[in-house]
């Protein structure tokens, strides 16, 4: 990473060199996409990475992201964005008018894609590029250290969708996108990281797969804990779908010959991606402050998530059964008790919320500690606490 | 007499010279439809369920006739060799049975079928031979069905005495051993037995076997020792007549005959006939031995029979005793760990009656369902008989205090992996069972101890060795009954039942106060309950116990949840005498730990019935024999800590005193915060989880060292695979932490004397940390310090506590009371010590590369040579490494600041030691991480990395330092990969064929794939003791189990499965040295018996007298010259090429050319075989012949490509494949080695396709790397080589 600083002039001349004009743009274009593959893949750290490469395709996101019709759309945007590649994504962004778009704050650590970005902070001026990974809560420490954020008013939860922050970011097709993703929803119901300013939409391009898991109906044989947290937290609306298929034509990187391996079809290379734009609920299911109980029985009970609830409580801690008489008890309104016969697969966000209200009030409960949901690899990475 | 000792050593100099008897076994079949003589050493796991099911349906004659078919059908089959003789006589046992009276419809079938049984086993046509006891029981079929009897049944093949007695002779079965036979119940049967053989004897003149019968029946009527001092309790005399034979004497005076006359003179007293005395002076008799002294071996054997009983009856006693002090009541329910136990066991042994019961209706009925077919029924392996075998109290006592004992197992807190626990619950009924068939018939115990007088390693006393285990052994193995090992699947399943009813009935009141309001809150819970739990992304089943049960272990009298397994025994151990006959008296234990692997198991028989391990039983026998005692000092130090509950010297506080991490202000808004504070939640809740099960474990040591107070007791031990030996009891022993090793002292003390006194200072002072400095130098810190020691010694708690700083507090205190105490008496010099002086190897792994490279650079790093102070490996790479920091920080490396002269030598000193052992950098960073952890100068959250850094840096150190002992790495290394990747020859045809039916549409991949499916041999090599040892790594195969509460996933050791090439290059040279510091150890443990040293050791440390050190160091010194002057390394390679004679390589999956080029294999000179032989004459394939141009250009791209689906399997992550396979396409400079490699290999052996060609093993295992300067008797005069 320091060292790609250091080169950067020679880099950027290089990259300029290369570069060829795909559309009118005052900004500095892209190299053809053949020779993404040759120039980007000479590391592996980005293989689980993918980005849009289209200039077309990618002003249709945007559109959908930021348009009149989006619902997280608005004016005097300040747009957070990471995982952007190359920058294609990005200079559509920059496309548009300074009325609807202030700044572009970039997220990118790598430095093959760096230089391609940097040309764009030299050509416009509401271009900050940020040379850290969007992965690592250290840099989102940074942008405020830094001031980036400093003209950002918070905005009461109550009043609505924050106006001008937005984020927006390409998903990892790994494990890692989905643990980031799960992770930025936990943010919400306790209003930290960038949710300290307010209901700030995000907007993404993501793989299929994870949509299908996010968005799963209770009943649903792919029905997980992902998708009752982002139930849950958020309201999530596809925004494109068919425009982005196929895959090989608009995304980097494609598969090569034969790749793939053992990996379920799903997570290869090629498997399409969507876009879509996420707003937080204004009423939060999850009350502040139990998001970690959520935690330990979604995880807990989703072990075994095709036993009915009756048979499968008990997983939480020994007596757990006792939960269920509070569950079905008889003296309460018809719309406060669970069906305990369901499947975990089968609750609905309301009936987890009563289920966890029931944990919480039972004084055996075992104490819960975020810390027992979290894995230790790295602590400054967003996505180490594993859902 | 330094003669002497020149003479032993020149025996055991000769003896690890000789040619080493090798175990040869074939390697397993690679496909299971290989039906060749090979299938007979692997049982496969339903016919062992089979066998199982027999040996339980023939206990208490629970259902002979399901045994019956069961049986018959094993004898049909191919499988009969399995059938072992004791289960025949089983058999003819359980038919004599039923024909008795259990069967009264039928007895004249069940007759029929003993004497048919017989008749087959006598004339050899059932593979098995008759033994002592099947003649007892046929001469028990004629004395109560003969023709004379009172219920006669005649039956065809019956035969009569003189018949049985003529068979007897020609199998050599000894009558006095029919006669003293387990299967005769009563004196009287035993007398009538004896007066039918004596008289067919005398009718068949047989002299000598009326003489002997003779001797037996004055045996039988010999009175017992103590009676003699006793003489009012003499026994009733009784008055009888008695036939007299006598010998016919010629006139010569050779015997012509006998004669049996009734006896006409006046009636005399006569002691009745005792069968039990009869065994017990056969048995002194065998052994040659006097018998224990009554009382230890009683409580021995009443330790090991009746734990389950004890258990009962302990609990009991506990709960009366509160009854009657009013404290069940309801309201006031109790919680006492005991109380609990009882209450469950009351309600689950009801439980388990009735739940058996169902279970027997239930298959019974499947039995009677006419729709089921026959054979079908049979192979059905039912849970009931299983089930019978214990009384439902006992199981019920075995699930209760087995679950106790595991939990905290596994990296579980507070519970236990299920398939584990129902596994070992299963083979804890099945131990149990094994247990009692032992006791039955109160078999005298041959011990250890014996000492041949020509010295272990003459051939004469090997011989000695071997005779005399050979008889105990059989004298053993026939006074025992048949029993099966059970599998796996029968193993799991009924441990499940028996969880599934415990979990069910086992419940536990809890009370909790309410912080906030003070409402107390109680609730009935279940005191067991299963769960599932995430494990590195593996969903693993888990049965946890309730907290208010785990939080109870810590706390209460765990006594009551001990095994006797679990604990020393009160006299010798049982001597070992075959691989699972030694060691505990009844509970049967294995010479040797296996990993699953029934190849281990099939090569350790094999070797003891060749009579390859005389001298490793011998060693085993020795260490098991080291008298040990609590240190009773110590002990109250101990326990006085124990009840303060406060913290101290390791040992955890009863209630956690460190507090809590507080949240960070920022915690709610700043999730880096967050993520930091949660790291160092997670490390406080580690911590807290570590104390319980610390303090559970400190638990375990303190009770078991209050029960042997002032006892004299031992330690069996057994080896690992590799043959390192270690004591079976898993709390208390000498191998265990720095608080089990100061609470032991041997039982025996021996007068110090000066130079003991002065060894006894040294070892203080390494014990305190103190181990650097030369020997006078430590003598002189003692010195220094003695005001500090006396202290320690008189006031260890209320004084100064010098001796709590020490790096090994409880034995530095043990040492301060001995010192103080020998230093006041009168003559210190005659001063009679107890405890155990150690001797460490320094880096022992390296000093046996070194002394096998002759590496004299490495030698003198690990003080192989001759130093005036001892050098000290960790000290210097913790320096390399500091410099290399130094390096680091000018970079600008976060981390190299961080750790700043933070890098001590404890730091290293882990990953210094294992790297000689393979260690991985993985493991290198775990090792350092918890160092640094332990440090606690680097915060939580930062010890990741900083480890990560740490280990980079001093691998590289480590790798710089001892380039000697790495050449020989990489020979074990290379030799491993090759002989893993080779075929046994009788597999070549076929494997050839099989890559032949390919032909169409072959793929490189398919024809690795098959290849690799051929991949069975083991690396396998024989310890200079004689011990083979097998390297276990294959491919796992898992087997589903269903059981009631989750499906378990458990490997079966007898399905044979490929070899994990990787693991067994890897592991290979860590295995060989582990198997050559294993055999300097029992060469030692030898040598010291014969010089009457008391010796014990853990692995690479020595222990013995202060006032012997000197003995045992010149012992250490001149086992070790010896073991080195065998030429270790040479024999090995001769043993590889024995052992895998004829094996082959196919050309195709050879790798690393460049490798073996540099190991000196010259590719010209490899022998080339083509399969099938007459391939190249073979017309229909000549298009794929190729000239050797072709065969090059062809190899250059298969071996790259084949390099890669080597890979593939290693490999975790597949997606880096993909930039590999693309790597290798533009082909990799190793790659074209090795292409070249093969294209020379290939130059003059002909035409042919690549697939067809394999070389010969033999010449492809690379010579053995060149020795090095250093001369191995250098070592005599090294002070420091084992200090």
């Amino acid at each position: 990473m320091t060292r790609a600083w250091r080169n950067l002039p020679f880099a950027l001349t290089r990259a300029c060199r290369r570069s060829y004009s795909e559309s009118a743009s005052h900004l500095p274009s892209l190299p053809p996409h053949e020779e993404w593959r040759r120039i980007f893949d000479t590391a592996n750290n980005i293989k689980e990475r993918a980005c849009i490469k289209r200039v077309d395709t990618a002003r249709l996101v945007v559109e959908s992201f930021l348009g009149d019709k989006s619902p997280a759309g608005g004016e005097d945007k300040v747009v957070i964005e990471a995982f952007p590649g190359p920058g294609a994504l990005s200079r559509a962004l920059l496309e548009l008018p300074r009325s609807k778009l202030r700044k572009l704050i970039i997220l990118e650590d790598n430095a093959e894609y760096l230089p391609h970005l940097k040309a764009l902070e030299l050509v416009d001026t509401r271009v900050h590029v940020v040379p850290y990974s969007g992965f690592l809560w250290d840099t989102y420490t940074y942008l405020e250290d830094t001031g980036l954020l400093s003209d950002i008013q918070p905005v009461p939860w109550e009043n609505g969708i924050h106006p001008n922050l937005h984020f927006i970011s390409h998903l990892q097709r790994s494990i890692k996108g989905e643990q980031l993703i799960a992770q930025l929803f936990r943010c919400i119901p306790d209003r930290t990281w960038l949710y300290r300013y307010g209901r700030v939409p995000m907007s993404f391009l993501m793989s299929d797969w994870v949509r299908t898991r996010m968005a799963a109906p209770p009943g649903n044989s792919v029905r997980c804990k992902l998708s009752v947290i982002a139930e849950a937290v958020a309201k999530c609306h596809v925004s494109l779908k068919e425009e982005l298929q196929p895959y090989e034509a608009n995304f980097h990187p494609v598969a090569s010959r034969g790749g793939g391996g053992k990996k379920p079809i799903t997570k290869r290379i090629g498997h399409p991606f969507v876009a879509m734009n996420i707003i937080p609920h204004e009423d939060q299911f999850i009350t502040k402050g139990t998001l970690d109980k959520w935690d330990y029985c979604l995880r807990r009970l989703f072990v075994l998530k095709s036993t009915p609830l009756t048979r499968c409580i008990n997983s939480l801690a020994p007596g757990a059964s006792i939960l269920l008489k509070a569950l079905t008890d008889p003296t309460l309104p018809f719309d406060q008790r669970v069906e305990v016969n369901k499947a975990p697969r089968g609750l609905t966000v309301a009936d987890w919320a009563l289920l966890v209200r029931a944990f919480d009030q039972w004084p055996f409960a075992p104490e819960v500690c975020a810390c027992m949901s979290y894995a230790p690899t790295d602590a400054h990475c967003l996505a180490c606490r594993t859902s | 007499m330094p003669s002497d000792t020149i003479s032993w050593q020149d025996e055991m100099e000769h003896f690890l010279r000789r040619r080493t008897s090798y175990t040869i076994l074939p390697t397993p079949p690679a496909s299971a439809n290989a039906s060749d003589l090979r299938a007979l050493l692997f049982t496969d796991t339903p016919t062992q369920n089979l066998i199982s099911v027999i040996g339980a349906c023939l206990h208490n004659l629970y259902d002979v006739r399901r045994a019956q078919g069961i049986f018959n059908d094993l004898r049909k089959s191919e499988k009969s060799a399995l059938l072992d003789v004791r289960m025949y006589n089983s058999m003819l046992h359980a038919y004599l049975e039923m024909a008795r009276g259990r069967d009264s419809e039928d007895p004249e079938m069940w007759l029929d079928e003993a004497w048919s049984l017989f008749g087959a086993m006598e004339d050899g046509s059932s593979q098995v031979h008759p033994t002592a006891n099947t003649y007892t029981v046929m001469l028990l079929a004629w004395l109560r069905h003969g023709p004379d009897s009172a219920k006669p049944i005649p039956s065809r093949d019956q035969r009569d005495p003189p018949q049985l007695l003529r068979s007897m002779i020609d199998h050599q079965v000894a009558p006095t051993m029919v006669v003293a036979d387990r299967a005769l119940e009563t004196s009287e049967e035993a007398s009538e037995v004896i007066q039918l053989l004596s008289r067919a004897a005398v009718e068949m003149g047989l002299s000598n076997v009326v003489s002997e019968l003779g001797m037996a029946e004055s045996l039988g009527r010999q009175e017992d020792d103590p009676l003699d001092n006793v003489p009012e309790a003499m026994p009733v005399k009784r008055r009888r007549k008695v036939e007299r034979i006598s010998v016919l004497h010629g006139d010569d005076g050779s015997v012509v005959g006998m004669q049996a006359t009734e006896d006409v003179g006046e009636p005399q007293p006569d002691v009745p006939f005792n069968l039990e005395t009869l065994r017990k002076h056969l048995a002194k008799v065998v052994f040659a031995r006097r018998a224990l002294p009554d009382d230890v071996a009683a409580r021995q054997k009443l330790l090991e029979e009746s734990v389950y009983d004890v258990a009962v009856e302990r609990l009991k006693h506990t709960t009366d005793l509160l009854e009657e002090l009013g404290l069940s009541n309801k309201a006031l329910k109790t919680n006492d760990l005991q109380q609990l136990m009882w209450q469950w066991h009351a309600k689950l042994k009801e439980r388990l009656k009735a739940e058996i019961q169902n279970v027997d209706k239930q298959e019974h009925r499947l039995k009677n369902n006419s729709e089921v077919k026959l054979v079908d029924k049979r192979r059905m392996v039912g849970l009931s008989p299983f089930l019978s075998l214990l009384t439902p109290e006992k199981l019920s006592m075995i699930v209760i205090l087995e679950l106790m004992h595991m939990q905290g197992t596994g990296g579980v807190q507070h519970g236990m992996k299920t398939a584990r626990a129902l596994l070992s619950i299963g083979k804890a009924v099945e131990l149990e069972y094994k247990a009692e068939m032992c006791k039955k018939h109160n078999i005298a115990i041959p011990s250890a101890g014996r000492a041949p007088s020509n010295g272990f390693f003459t051939s004469l006393g090997y011989r000695d060795l071997q005779s005399q285990r050979l008889v105990a052994q059989r004298f053993l193995q026939d006074t025992e009954e048949w029993s099966a090992e059970w599998s796996q699947a029968v193993r799991v399943k009924v441990g499940s039942f028996l969880v599934d009813c415990l979990m069910d009935i086992a419940t536990v009141v809890r009370t909790k106060t309410d912080k906030a309001t003070g409402e107390v809150h109680s609730e009935e819970q279940p005191a067991f309950f299963h769960t599932y739990e995430y494990l590195r992304g593996n969903k693993l089943g888990v049965i946890k116990l309730n907290p208010s049960i785990a939080d109870k272990i810590s706390k209460d009298s765990v006594r009551g949840t001990l095994h006797p397994r679990h604990l020393p025994m009160l006299v010798k151990p049982k001597q070992w005498l075959s691989p699972d006959e030694g060691g505990y008296i009844y509970n049967q234990t294995w010479a040797m730990r296996f990993k699953d692997s029934q190849e281990q198991q099939s090569y350790l028989r094999r070797a003891s019935s060749l009579g390859n391990l005389e001298l490793v039983y011998t060693s085993l026998d020795i260490l098991g024999s080291t008298p040990w005692q609590i240190n009773r000092q110590v002990f109250d130090i101990v326990l006085q800590v124990w009840n303060s509950g406060e913290r101290f010297c390791k040992i955890p506080p009863v209630s956690n005193d460190v507090p809590e991490p507080e949240k960070p202000m920022n915690w709610d808004t700043d999730p880096a915060a967050r993520v930091a504070y949660l790291t160092r939640q997670r490390t406080y809740q580690h911590n807290k989880a570590n104390d319980h099960s610390k303090r559970c474990d400190v638990n375990y040591k303190i009770e078991i060292a209050r029960a042997f107070l002032g006892d004299t007791f031992y330690f069996p031990h057994n080896v690992d695979f590799r043959g390192r030996a270690y004591p079976l009891p898993p709390h208390l022993s000498h191998i265990g932490d720095d608080l089990s090793r100061g609470l032991l002292l041997f039982a025996e003390s021996k007068p110090i004397g000066e130079r003991g006194l002065r060894w006894l200072k040294i070892h203080l002072a390494g014990l305190y940390g103190y181990d650097k400095a030369n020997f006078d130098e430590r003598v002189q810190w003692v010195h220094e310090r003695l005001d500090e020691i006396y202290d320690s010694a008189e006031n260890p708690l209320t004084g100064r506590r010098w001796w709590t700083k020490a790096e090994d507090p409880w034995q530095c205190l043990a040492t301060c009371i001995e010192l103080r105490q020998a230093l006041n008496s009168p003559d210190p010099h005659a001063y009679e010590c107890a405890l155990p002086v150690h001797q460490d190897g320094t880096c022992n792994g390296l000093q046996h590369y070194a002394a096998l490279g002759g590496d004299a650079a490495g030698a003198k790093q690990v003080n192989l040579d001759v130093t005036d102070r001892p050098s000290d490996v960790y000290s210097y790479v913790a320096d390399m490494v500091e410099e290399q920091l130094e390096q680091g920080i000018k970079e600008g490396h976060v981390e190299a600041i961080m750790l700043k002269g933070k890098v001590s030598r404890k730091v290293v000193k882990q990953t210094v030691m294992t790297t000689v052992y393979g260690v991985t950098f993985i493991g290198a960073r775990e090792q350092i991480e918890r160092q640094l952890k332990e440090r606690g100068d680097i915060a939580a959250e930062d010890c990741w990395k900083a480890s990560a850094y740490l280990a980079r840096l001093t691998l590289g150190c480590i790798g710089d330092l001892f380039k000697g002992a790495k050449s020989i790495q990489e020979w074990l290394n290379v030799c491993a990969r090759l002989i893993s990747k080779s075929i046994p020859p009788e597999r070549a045809e076929e494997a050839a064929e099989n890559l032949k039916s390919l032909t169409r549409r072959r793929t490189r991949e398919s024809e690795l794939a098959k290849l690799k499916k051929e991949q069975m041999t083991t690396v396998i090599w024989t310890t200079p003791l004689g011990l083979p040892i097998v390297q276990p790594y294959r491919a796992t195969k898992r087997k589903q189990i269903l059981t009631a509460m989750q499906s378990v996933y458990i490997s079966d050791p007898n399905i044979p499965t490929t070899v994990n090439t990787m693991r067994q290059a890897s592991a290979f040279p860590p295995n060989f040295i582990h198997s050559l510091d294993a055999t300097h150890m029992m060469l030692t443990a030898l040598e010291c018996r014969t010089q009457e040293l008391t010796f014990a050791s853990v692995h690479d440390s020595y222990w013995t007298h202060a006032g012997d050190v000197d003995k045992m160091a010149a012992i250490i010194r001149d086992t070790f010259i010896a073991l080195h002057s065998s030429n270790v390394m040479n024999r090995l390679y001769q043993e590889f090429l024995e052992r895998y004679k004829g094996y082959i390589v196919p050309v195709a999956i050879l790798k690393h050319g460049s490798m073996l080029q540099k190991h000196g294999i010259k590719p010209e000179r490899l022998t080339i075989k083509s399969f099938p032989a007459d391939f190249a004459k073979s017309s229909e394939d000549s298009a794929a012949i190729a000239t050797p141009a072709q065969v090059e250009e062809a190899t250059e791209e298969d071996v790259a490509e084949a390099e890669v689906v080597e890979e593939m399997e290693d490999v975790e992550d597949v997606t880096d494949l993909e930039a590999k396979s693309i790597q290798h396409k533009k082909m990799s400079p190793t790659a074209k080695q090795t292409a070249k490699f093969i294209a020379a290999a290939l130059a003059n052996a002909g035409p042919g396709p690549l697939d067809h060609k394999f070389v010969e093993l033999s010449s492809l295992l690379p010579p053995v790397p060149e020795m090095g300067t250093f001369d191995v008797n250098k070592i005599k005069s090294s002070l420091y080589f084992f200090s």
